[in-house]
């Protein structure tokens, strides 16, 4: 490596609420380069670049550019410094046309204080022909693809002189044409000496076009060196880690009979030809990057969304469920991920979370009976461990983890057969993880049939008897939770291994 | 990422101030109340006389019982315009049905199913036809107003059948007949939505209603319902509104009322968006309404400036509210 990098950051230290974010981290980047920023859901990566770009302020270390040290107290000055950041959700206003987003906020304008729209036009119009595309300065961008919106954030970025662009997993929602289009887009850039931060997950894109690499694991860094001399099992060694505990919390009990059957279950662009079977007393897995399809899957056969096409069997029964009640009525409860959006009504009492799913369980005579709910709050109060005061109040007072198991004592008062949990423990702390994986475990061992759907695969490991890996909307590999090793699973993950007959 | 989970709740408000602020937060608008009505005692003698009392009740018994209606479908994180015009049509109707029948039960019984017709019109387009309630409704204000003009030819139509006055013009003990039915229908709706799992089901789809239907709630029947229940108390404010005069205007009968009621949920501290607020609040704020207008008529203030002062009021209370 040269000793002037375009951008270090040097020992960034930073923690939220006492919790340690980044320790120590360093990252350098050459002028001219692309340099992968590797790492798991939660390792620090979206922080450390937040930093970058002013959002968050560094407890410790600094940033410099071009061998001087800048502080970075807000967006602008970031800005300023040629750095631009692509996020995951394009910031692209569909409603206004192309050269309108590319000066958004920055407008050209006369003296009298009117909008230059040929000169904004032409500018538009040069940008984009330097990135090789013809596109209608003056066209609306809601008629654009997805990969024209990116480049549109890219050309708006050249526009402002970046030299440093951020591109925070770019390639999600693009088809595989439109991705190599951004590659070669990506190594023009490159040779103009534009540097480029990428963040990603996939390994094999990786590969192909970063020149760098640097990981970062639980806010430590772990790695850093040149691309070409590594090879992505050595990344993802890097990073998952060795040394994580590999004690499984599920025990092999029978499993009962099939209770839940899954034929060619189809939904167009989300998920494609899915097929599993359910046993009861079976705890299976299902894992996958952001984008895989598993959370639609789940949300469709609950009957939250209502247009796929495919076989649903429960206990031989030929099911169509189109509606969430449906699904309860047929013995599926569905514990969703992102609880705040999906899970908690923020307005209700703790107990009134817990009876709205089994509301027929409260009443006598057509009349809601407040003892008999405060009773069964307190038995799954004590059997869940919900450590909350007063149960009257409202359920967003309580933390994250006492949130989830309210949610999960939901659940279990309908008492459905099967139960499906989306990231069941995302964004609890350690301890109440821990009673929730063993809660989990003892429902299947009292012949609940139970799904998990989790991005983390060590997770996935510990509880689950099977796992199933999907890829872009299908399954591409299936392991006995025994044998599955986490490095394995991340290959068929990141779409670098697929499993070669069809499975299923 | 950032580990923002909320503190565990354990402390318990124990100061007499927090005490105090919780009070403020919980009845903020029966304090209200309190405050209003004792300076209005003090202002005019006239208010406290026990027949004023009842005449404010009087008053208020239509918007009240609609009001009512309407805090359910603010709950539920929607809004009703259309009860003014459906009020007028329901009127319209069941004056026809009574007269042509010659029974009152027909003319009641026309007038609750025109109104809670309407009303599920209005859930269908919301619900299943995922129109925003405030552009669904305002078309069948528009729709409802104009076949009760047509109906009636622009001008009013009155009944013709004896007793039919009787409804509003009676009293039980020393309250009048409408003011009886105003506080049964709070009584009500007071126990549909708490002591109902459609209550229940209510307060949850106007707080959050992905994780509603998440929670295998029929969001769809609810919200119809909720259309309906309000429609069907529209019904009952326009047997009341006919019955008092004998008659009802297709042009001018139930004029804003919609915003008369929509005033009085929110004076009562319902929130806009759903999920939060409750019925003893939107009494207390009828009750509001009601001392205001009966004030400014004992005070002889311009009818002109009446809106103003009204406006006033619901600007100050919202803006107390927003304290939270």
């Amino acid at each position: 490596m040269t000793d002037n990098p375009f951008m270090t950051m040097k020992n960034i230290d930073k923690s939220f609420n006492g919790v340690p974010v980044l320790k120590n981290v360093s990252l350098k980047v050459e002028k001219g380069e692309i340099h992968a920023l590797l790492g798991e859901n939660g390792a620090g990566k979206s922080t450390l670049m937040n930093i970058l770009g002013g959002v968050h302020l560094p407890d410790n270390g600094s940033v410099y550019i071009d061998g001087e040290q800048v502080k970075m107290l807000n967006p602008r000055i970031s800005q300023e410094q040629g750095i631009s950041f692509i996020h995951q959700e394009l910031n692209v206003v569909a409603d206004l046309k192309v050269y309108e987003n590319m000066f958004l906020g920055s407008e050209i304008r006369n003296k009298v204080g009117f909008l230059k729209v040929e000169e904004m036009c032409r500018e538009t119009h040069d940008v984009m022909a330097t990135l090789g595309v013809d596109i209608d300065p003056k066209e609306y961008v809601r008629n654009l693809d997805t990969s024209y919106k990116q480049l549109i954030e890219i050309a708006k970025a050249l526009l402002r002189k970046s030299r440093l662009i951020i591109m925070d997993e770019p390639t999600t929602s693009l088809a595989e044409h439109e991705v190599n289009r951004l590659f070669e887009l990506m190594r023009s850039l490159k040779q103009s000496g534009v540097s480029i931060i990428y963040i990603s997950h996939k390994l094999k894109e990786i590969k192909t076009v970063c020149d760098s690499y640097t990981v970062l694991r639980d806010g430590e860094l772990v790695g850093t060196g040149s691309m070409e001399r590594e090879n992505p099992e050595t990344i993802t060694k890097l990073m998952v880690g060795k040394a994580i505990s590999q004690e499984r919390y599920v025990h092999e009990n029978p499993f009962g009979p099939v209770i839940m059957e899954v034929k060619n279950l189809t939904s167009e662009g989300l998920f494609n030809d899915i097929n599993f079977t359910l046993q009861q007393g079976e705890i299976l897995g299902f894992t996958g990057l952001a984008g895989d399809g598993r959370t639609e899957l789940f949300e469709s056969l609950f009957g939250y969304r209502k247009k796929y096409s495919g076989e649903v069997r429960i206990n031989g029964e030929l099911v169509k469920i189109d509606h969430p009640r449906k699904a309860l009525k047929a013995g599926i409860g569905f514990v969703p991920k992102n609880r705040k959006e999906n899970a908690i009504i923020k307005d209700l009492s703790v107990i009134h979370n817990m009876s709205l799913s089994s509301m027929g369980n409260f009443e006598s005579s057509g009349f809601l009976r407040d003892n008999l709910e405060k009773e069964r709050f307190q038995y799954y109060k004590d059997a869940l461990n919900i450590k909350v005061h007063n149960p009257q109040i409202t359920i967003d007072k309580l933390s994250g983890g006492n949130q989830q198991k309210v949610v999960i004592a939901k659940w279990l008062e309908a008492n459905t057969d099967i139960l499906i949990f989306d990231n069941p423990t995302q964004g609890i702390d350690v301890g109440a993880k821990q009673e929730i994986y063993q809660e989990i475990v003892t429902l299947s061992e009292q012949g609940k049939a139970v799904i998990v759907l989790s991005s983390e695969a060590p997770e996935i490991i510990k509880i689950c008897h099977s796992i199933n890996v999907m890829y872009q909307g299908e399954i591409t590999a299936r392991f006995d939770g025994k044998s599955a090793n986490e490095e394995e699973i991340m290959q068929y993950a990141t779409g670098s291994k697929r499993e070669a007959k069809k499975i299923g | 990422m950032a580990n923002i989970d909320a503190k565990e709740y354990s402390t318990k408000p124990s100061t007499t101030k927090s005490r105090l602020s919780w009070l403020w937060s919980e009845y903020s608008v029966i304090i209200a109340f309190i405050v209003i009505f004792i300076a209005s005692a003090i202002l005019n003698p006239r208010f406290m006389d026990l027949n004023n009392q009842l005449n404010i009740l009087m008053q208020v018994s239509i918007i009240g019982i609609i009001a009512m209606g309407m805090t359910v479908v603010m709950l539920s994180g929607g809004i009703d315009l259309s009860v003014g015009s459906v009020l007028a049509l329901a009127g319209v109707i069941s004056v026809l049905a009574l007269n042509a029948s010659g029974s009152i039960l027909v003319g009641i019984f026309t007038a609750l199913l025109v109104g809670s017709f309407a009303g599920f019109l209005n859930g269908l387009m919301v619900a299943k036809g995922r129109i925003a309630s405030f552009i669904a409704t305002l078309g069948m204000m528009a729709g409802a107003r104009s076949i009760a003009l047509y109906i009636a030819d622009g001008g009013s139509v009155s009944g013709e059948v004896a007793g039919f006055t009787a409804i509003s013009n009676s009293d039980l003990w020393i309250f009048d007949v409408p003011v009886i039915i105003f506080l049964a229908m709070t009584a009500a709706v007071f126990v549909i939505m708490h002591k109902t799992r459609f209550g229940r089901y209510v307060y949850a789809l106007g707080s959050n209603e992905k994780a509603a239907l998440l929670s295998a709630i029929r969001v769809d029947r609810i919200k119809i319902g909720v259309y309906t229940l309000i429609g069907s108390l529209v019904g009952i404010a326009a047997v009341i509104e006919t019955s008092r005069l004998n008659s009802i205007s297709s042009s001018s009968s139930g004029a804003q009322y919609e915003l008369d009621a929509i005033a009085a949920v929110i004076i009562g501290g319902t929130r806009m968006t759903g999920g939060r607020g409750k019925i003893i609040g939107t009494l207390f704020g009828v009750l509001i309404l009601g001392i205001l207008n009966n004030m400014m008529n004992l005070m002889n203030v311009s009818p002109y400036l009446q809106g103003f002062v009204k406006g006033l009021i619901i600007i100050i209370a919202v803006v107390f509210q927003k304290r939270e």
